[in-house]
């Protein structure tokens, strides 16, 4: 037989294009497969030239998803340019809306876009496995999905004006207090977020024995991890210092200021993809390959640092005898953890009396040349880094997006994938969305992270060993 | 009660249409009418459509036919869900987890100007229309 090359064009239930290709050897066994962000953003160039005061609400716009989490970082890095430090109130009410963003986010990855492939298998018929059949067989789970979702959505639009693109954090802290109005409102949907949040962690755990086969080999493999954490080295979402760990839980980095991100991480750029590909520097590319994410965070963290949560962490800390967990499966793991973790900590910070303090905000002129602001998205470690004149013109802006650290990690996972399930002479449907559900796990957000200069692509495809395309297979 | 929704990026030229219907409707008083103005459809909006009878979606549709007006749903292509979703997963949320069947129509104007409003008197007689439309 000879070589050929299997593309699944577009990736169905993430966010953003993109496509997949594998290359079948002569014996039609896998040899390569590769995920191509095809999409191209620009948001680095688009920038350039504008008042650093615009940076919030322009790179929001990088995303309709998360751009919470683009604003959170860019006010930080603005508060670098400023050299101020917001004031408690404000540092307190930007976490609650990073936290509402990761917990909305994550709920609907879940319920909605990964939930079909637990309730139906992975070999179920595309007919069955979609949200639609989901909504007649569970509409409970589908409720809970757009109830938790509608929590933090709600959160960000009490706060911040509007559930998307919210314009209410600005450089030096927010734009104005939190009201004893919308802090008790928040305050009474807590009890019913969690109980679906607990519910949602025992279906997981209830039927994850089903997923043996799909633990073991969606992207699981020794890598290195990077996420925040705090002083104490616990969980932390929005300040706190980067921290590496090996696949074996040895400290390599701790400690790190993120304004010192580029010592510790290189960017490649590949071809054949607008998709960045961050690397641990002091390892080299490809080798410092690294994840970030749910799984990354809770592999980088001593504790979560609320009671509920370092309860389960508990349990999947024992997953791997207290070493780091490797299987990427468990990324859904992780994430209902900090769905639990980020309603606990919403709570405490908003019983704290700092939290309704009148000093919200500083105020300053340009002190640096250079800021960089840093927060964890629901995917994983976000930069921003900004260079401005001495009167707060854009003049360069870098930005790694959670999503771009995770593309090495991703590939290697997409090809162990294909390498299980994907049979050459009998391709079946399951074996292809195995393929795209690995990729599914990291729960990528493409339209946020491309931003890398590469050449277009724009199918999946089968080519044989003279790569020449004998099959395009389209899923939608 | 009747709820009319306009979706679509206000900064993307005519992709704003749904929106701007929206804002012209604000201006009249319709009664025992809710007016939604969304950058885009997302799962939890099915929420707040629990009281409505009836639904009104108005968006742009990608097409080659400019400044056509169209009112067929299955010309709504955006039926995966995603963050964002489209009328018909919004629709099917109603009827198989909240038990709700309102009627609901579809009204579109057919653009590929997704960058600029290209023809601005074009683009008004469309707004104009279905505002005036919906406000009978």
């Amino acid at each position: 037989m000879e070589k050929r090359k299997l593309v699944i064009e577009p990736v169905t239930r993430i966010e953003g294009h993109a496509k997949i290709t594998i290359d079948l050897n002569e014996n039609g066994k896998v040899d390569d497969a590769r995920i191509h962000v095809t999409q191209y953003r620009g948001f680095e160039k688009i920038c350039e030239g504008r008042p650093y005061t615009e940076m919030p609400a322009l790179t929001a716009r990088t995303c309709g998803i998360c751009p919470v989490s683009h604003v959170i970082s860019s006010t930080k890095a603005c508060d670098n340019l400023l050299a101020v430090r917001p004031p408690k109130a404000a540092r307190n009410i930007r976490r609650v809306v990073n936290l509402a963003q990761i917990i909305q986010s994550h709920a609907l990855n879940f319920y909605h876009l990964s939930a079909p492939d637990f309730v139906y298998g992975f070999d179920a018929s595309p007919e069955d496995r979609n949200i639609f059949k989901l909504m007649q067989t569970n509409p409970d789970m589908a409720k809970d999905g757009i109830k938790l979702r509608a929590f933090g959505q709600k959160i960000i639009e009490q706060l911040g004006g509007k559930r998307i693109h919210p314009e209410w954090i600005v450089p030096g802290g927010v734009s104005h207090q939190i009201t004893n109005e919308q802090r008790d409102n928040i305050l009474s949907q807590i009890p019913e977020a969690m109980d679906i949040a607990k519910r949602t962690l025992k279906y997981f755990k209830n039927n994850i024995h089903k997923f043996k086969k799909e633990i073991e080999t969606f992207a699981s493999f020794p890598s290195l991890f990077m996420g925040l954490v705090n002083k104490k080295g616990n969980l932390e979402h929005y300040d706190g210092f980067l921290r590496f760990i090996d696949a074996n839980g040895n400290i390599l980095e701790n400690g790190i200021d993120p304004t010192f991100y580029k010592d510790y991480i290189g960017e490649a750029v590949e071809k054949d993809s607008y998709l960045k590909s961050p690397y641990y520097k002091p390892m080299g590319y490809p080798e410092g390959m690294y994840r970030v994410g749910p799984l990354a965070r809770l592999n980088v963290a001593n504790r979560c640092g609320t009671p509920e949560a370092d309860e389960e962490f508990d349990n999947f800390k024992n997953l791997n005898n207290g070493k780091p967990v490797l299987n990427s499966f468990y990324y859904h793991y992780a994430r209902i953890i900090e769905i639990i973790h980020g309603i606990e900590k919403i709570e405490a910070i908003l019983r704290e009396p700092k939290t309704m303090g009148d000093n919200f905000r500083s105020r300053a002129k340009i002190n640096r040349e250079r800021g960089v602001g840093c927060s964890e998205a629901p995917r994983g470690t976000l930069f921003h880094d900004y260079e401005v004149t001495k009167d707060g013109i854009i003049t360069g802006v870098n930005l790694i997006i959670a999503t771009g650290n995770n593309n090495l990690a991703m590939n290697a996972g997409v090809k162990q994938v294909a390498q299980e399930f994907v049979n050459g002479s009998n391709i079946t449907d399951g074996a292809l969305n195995r393929v795209e559900a690995v990729i599914r796990c990291f729960d990528p957000c493409l339209s946020c992270s491309t931003h890398a200069m590469g050449i277009v692509s724009s199918a999946i495809e089968i080519r044989d060993h003279n790569k020449k395309i004998i099959d395009v297979i389209k899923r939608s | 009660m009747r709820i009319i929704i306009g979706y679509g990026n206000s900064l993307r030229g005519e992709d704003a249409f749904g929106v701007d219907v929206i804002s012209l409707l604000q201006k009249k008083k319709l009664k025992d009418t809710k007016l939604l103005s969304q950058y885009q459809l997302t799962p939890e909006l099915s929420l707040e459509l629990l009281e409505a009878s009836e639904i009104i979606f108005i968006d742009a549709l990608y097409g080659t036919d400019n400044y056509a007006l169209a009112c067929d749903i299955t010309n709504n292509q955006n039926a995966n869900l995603s963050h964002h979703i489209g009328p018909k997963v919004i629709i099917a949320m109603l009827n198989n987890i909240y038990n709700r069947y309102p009627k609901f129509q579809i009204y579109s104007m057919v653009t590929n100007q997704f960058d600029i409003i290209k023809n601005k008197k074009e683009y008004n007689r469309c707004l104009n229309l279905i505002a005036s439309y919906l406000s009978k």
